[in-house]
């Protein structure tokens, strides 16, 4: 087998238009599903693609294989025969799938398919299992019927079923099995290119373990390469040899699974292994909590996506704060930026902070806060609103001390847009102005994240200096 | 990846790794089934006899007597003595297309007939409501076979049923025996006889004919618009899609019973124009429920699965959207049937329908001034009507739980 990737994903973009409101007033919103993702998988190679749900992953399975359109960008693939081949003079690719006319369409079939997640649906339930595995060589000319049932009964022992459950209908399989009847189905065109969309997680864990080493040895035997999609990064780190991380539409992270897993270089893939359950009773202390809500994919942060909820979000210059207190006071200005904290809400903070007994202290310098408790109603009120949004009572620097306070005081005094303009300019990073870039760290491991970079502010070229 | 195209190899053992898809690659997939060419097979007959019918045979000549006058065959013998209507053409069409395409598939997949008829069997009441309308059925199909056609015979007017008696002074010749100035029932008129003398069992057997015509005609007509326009709708979408919802919010919305009665004035009504009529502007609703369950079905994954498999969209649509819209189309149809009986009954007694076929509707229409004395004539068509139409919402709720997918997944969950 040559050096060339099986499948060269360049730039897949999906963007979903969803329009609202009537004839006259037309609403048009784009939800970035995928933007811009690019990745390759070579001949046998099995490649994990992980993030939280609603990051894309889906969506990218499903453009790679065109079973949805995509906007933008290449998928060449060079399997089933099509491998050597050259760009053409125009830039465009013969292999490119989202090029491909209906008849190469239908030869690419041949060449990829799919597990899908859920396996309570994968499955006409008015044709037996056997019919519904036979109808691909069917279509793909196959006509003779007892070659097809001789080819699949052979396959469904091969996934570990036996051949007399071919007359069999769905609903007499358990979720396990349809996941091998699956199998068999997606196999029996004797494809290069496997796409698992979560194959495994609507199963027992019993039984993920079984079908992943049933992926595993089928793969190897047939030489079969895998996209293999997942939420859970321990099943990606049980079959996957290289792993790529996606937030948001992006991939942040991709490299050897072992090198992504062992030494992440983005801070998204840290919080994404920290929230593994571990056995090791020392790893429990150093959980990574992710703060705020997953951005929405029509209006994603600008900058590095991650932004947002990110725990290593870079300080600017002038700024010396504890990374966990800087942290709360982004979030603190997000969401008065974003007007989901107005003075309505405080007040009503203010109020319940009242009725309880005392007013609660700041979480550092406690002795400074007890301090200006004394100080008056205002000051009063403006300690319960620090205290009900996460923020200390005082801050160590008289900048930040300095706009927090003002802030606070304006949301008290009803000027919301005041607040929002004190903090927005007091509070700004340059992870929110700058899209990362990839950086390359080992062989093949690649992030994007801007405290790879130097020449930044904060920016530090190494990941672990903290 | 073994790439190994000896032919012989590929035959020891067939695997699907060795099997060299260019080589089938193009090869045409879209064959007519088994099951389709028996079907023309069979249904041809009936077109040729309808077709000799319109050809060859006489004005006032049965297609049976001119048939056997140009062959010498003994039709005659076989009961085949009838005069043949088009809606008679269409109903043995009709039977065909239910057989080749319900029974026959069911019988070649006993495993998932069994599967439903195990869940069917649960619902007592709809065992019953199936048994009777097998007897509807049996009855409508085999009945003017071994019966003679009901015939008129004043003087046999008014007998009441087997073991009932009537008053002497309403009976113009009494049948039976006479005891005490009443006369009693003869089982040469089970359910007695209305004020022509016809035969009310009789009568009743051949509305069963009436009734399985209007029930299997309309059904496939229906179910044949509202699928295809229902699938459609579903798939095409954009304007087609808006078109042709419109098109059954006209359906749904228009007044079938002013329309038919137009065309009774203009045309005269035959079961045939009945048929035809109600069955063209019933078809509104099912095409709703089919492009809904279409649409919830072809975002399940085995609809993306048999996309991936390279299907073409038909027949992505034929193999598995449609069959498993079919809970809905069957609930949908059972509760269809109904509505149509009790119409074509409705009009027969108000005198709107087509006298010349002895319906249930007719007859009850004829029994209606004598009711003070002779209430078997209302009550044993009139019965067996709201059998009929009990039966057959029984059927429906049945068949839903029997047939429907998703009542299997809820079921075992």
């Amino acid at each position: 087998m040559s050096d060339a990737p099986l499948l060269s994903v360049r730039d897949l973009t999906k963007h979903y238009t969803t329009t609202r409101g009537g004839l006259f007033s037309r609403e048009t919103n784009r939800i970035r599903a995928v933007d811009g993702v690019s990745f390759d998988i070579h001949p046998g190679e099995a490649l994990g693609l992980v993030g939280e749900s609603g990051c894309g992953k889906s969506t990218t399975a499903s453009s790679v294989l065109r079973l949805t359109e995509p906007t933008a960008g290449d998928v060449i693939f060079n399997g089933g025969g099509r491998g050597g081949a050259g760009r053409n003079d125009d830039g465009t690719h013969p292999n490119d799938v989202t090029r491909f006319d209906r008849n190469e369409l239908k030869a690419f079939r041949r060449d990829a398919q799919l597990i899908f997640q859920d396996p309570a649906s994968s499955f006409d339930p008015r044709l037996s299992v056997g019919a519904s595995i036979a109808e691909l060589p069917l279509v793909h000319g196959m006509t003779d019927a007892e070659r097809r049932r001789a080819i699949v009964e052979d396959l469904l022992e091969r996934v570990g079923l036996s051949a007399d459950e071919y007359d069999r209908y769905p609903h007499e399989f358990s979720g396990g099995e349809k996941q091998r009847l699956a199998l068999a189905r997606a196999l029996v065109l004797n494809p290069d290119l496997l796409v698992a969309d979560e194959p495994v997680s609507a199963l027992d864990v019993s039984v993920q373990a079984d079908i992943l080493r049933l992926i595993d040895d089928l793969r190897a035997e047939f030489g079969l390469s895998v996209l293999f999609i997942s939420h859970d990064i321990s099943v990606v780190r049980e079959v996957c040899d290289r792993t790529a991380v996606m937030y948001l539409g992006e991939i942040v992270e991709v490299g050897p699974t072992e090198a992504v897993f062992e030494t992440p270089q983005h801070p998204y893939t840290e919080a994404l292994l920290s929230a593994v359950p571990t056995l090791d009773p020392r790893s429990s202390g150093d959980h990574i909590r992710l703060t705020g809500s997953v951005p929405s994919p029509a209006d994603p942060p600008s900058g590095c996506r991650f932004h947002t909820r990110c725990h290593r979000v870079i300080q600017p210059d002038g700024i010396d704060l504890d990374q966990s207190v800087w942290r709360r006071v982004l979030d603190f200005r997000e969401r008065v930026v974003a007007g989901e904290i107005d003075s309505a809400s405080v007040r009503e903070r203010v109020r319940v902070g009242e009725a309880s007994p005392g007013p609660p202290a700041g979480r550092s310098e406690r002795a400074a806060a007890d301090d200006t408790e004394v100080g008056g109603p205002d000051t009063d009120d403006a300690a319960r609103v620090r205290a009900a949004y996460d923020l200390p009572a005082t801050f160590r620097d008289p900048d930040v001390d300095r706009a927090v306070a003002d802030a606070v005081a304006a949301l008290l005094s009803g000027d919301d847009a005041r607040a929002a303009e004190t903090l927005a300019e007091a509070f700004t990073t340059p992870c929110a102005d700058h899209a990362p870039e990839f950086t390359t760290h080992s062989d093949g491991h690649r992030a994007a994240c801007l405290r790879h970079r130097p020449d930044l502010p904060g920016g530090m070229g190494v990941f672990d200096a903290e | 990846m073994s790439t190994d195209t000896d032919p012989n190899a590929e035959a020891d053992a067939p695997r699907f790794d060795r099997v060299d898809w260019e080589a089938y690659a193009g090869g045409r997939t879209g064959r007519v089934s088994t099951t389709t060419k028996l079907f023309a097979l069979t249904v041809a007959p009936i077109v040729a006899l309808a077709g000799y019918d319109r050809v060859a045979a006489g004005e006032r000549e049965t297609v049976f007597d001119a048939f056997a006058a140009a062959t010498d065959l003994p039709l005659q013998a076989f009961g085949l003595d009838f005069a043949v209507t088009a809606v008679d053409y269409a109903f043995a069409a009709t039977l065909l297309l239910f057989v080749w395409y319900l029974v026959v598939p069911l019988f070649q997949h006993p495993r998932i007939a069994s599967h439903y008829w195990r869940r069917f069997k649960r619902n007592r009441p709809a065992l019953v409501s199936l048994a009777w309308l097998f007897v509807v059925f049996g009855g409508g199909l085999l009945g003017p076979l071994v019966l003679n056609a009901p015939e008129q015979n004043i003087l046999a007017g008014h007998q009441p049923p087997v073991g009932l008696t009537v008053a002497e002074a309403n009976v113009p010749q009494c049948v039976g025996e006479v005891a005490d100035g009443r006369c009693g029932g003869t089982w040469e008129y089970p359910l007695g006889t209305t004020r022509g003398g016809v035969g009310v069992f009789t009568g009743v057997v051949y509305g069963m004919t009436i009734s399985m015509k209007i029930a299997f005609i309309t059904t496939t007509i229906v179910a044949g618009i509202g699928i295809t326009v229902g699938t459609v709708s579903a798939y095409a979408g954009g304007w087609v899609d808006e078109v042709a919802m419109r098109a059954v919010d006209i359906v749904l919305s228009f007044p079938t019973l002013l329309f038919f009665l137009l065309v009774l004035y203009v045309y005269g009504a035959g079961l045939g124009m009945f048929i035809v009529v109600f069955s063209l502007f019933g078809w509104g609703g099912t095409a709703r429920y089919v492009r809904s369950k279409a649409l919830s079905v072809s975002e399940e994954e085995f609809v993306k699965a048999g996309r991936l498999s390279g299907a073409s969209t038909r027949r992505v649509v034929r193999r598995h959207v449609v069959p498993n819209t079919a809970s809905s189309i069957i609930t949908q149809l059972t509760l269809l049937i109904p509505g149509f009986l009790l119409a074509e009954a409705q009009l027969a007694f108000l005198g709107l329908g087509d006298s010349s076929i002895a319906s249930w509707g007719q007859l009850i229409a004829a029994g209606r001034s004598d009711l003070a004395f002779a209430p078997w004539i209302v009550l044993a068509p009139g019965i067996v009507l709201f059998l009929t139409i009990l039966a057959f919402n029984f059927l429906g709720d049945a068949l839903l739980d029997a047939v429907d997918p998703e009542a299997t997944t809820e079921a075992e969950r």
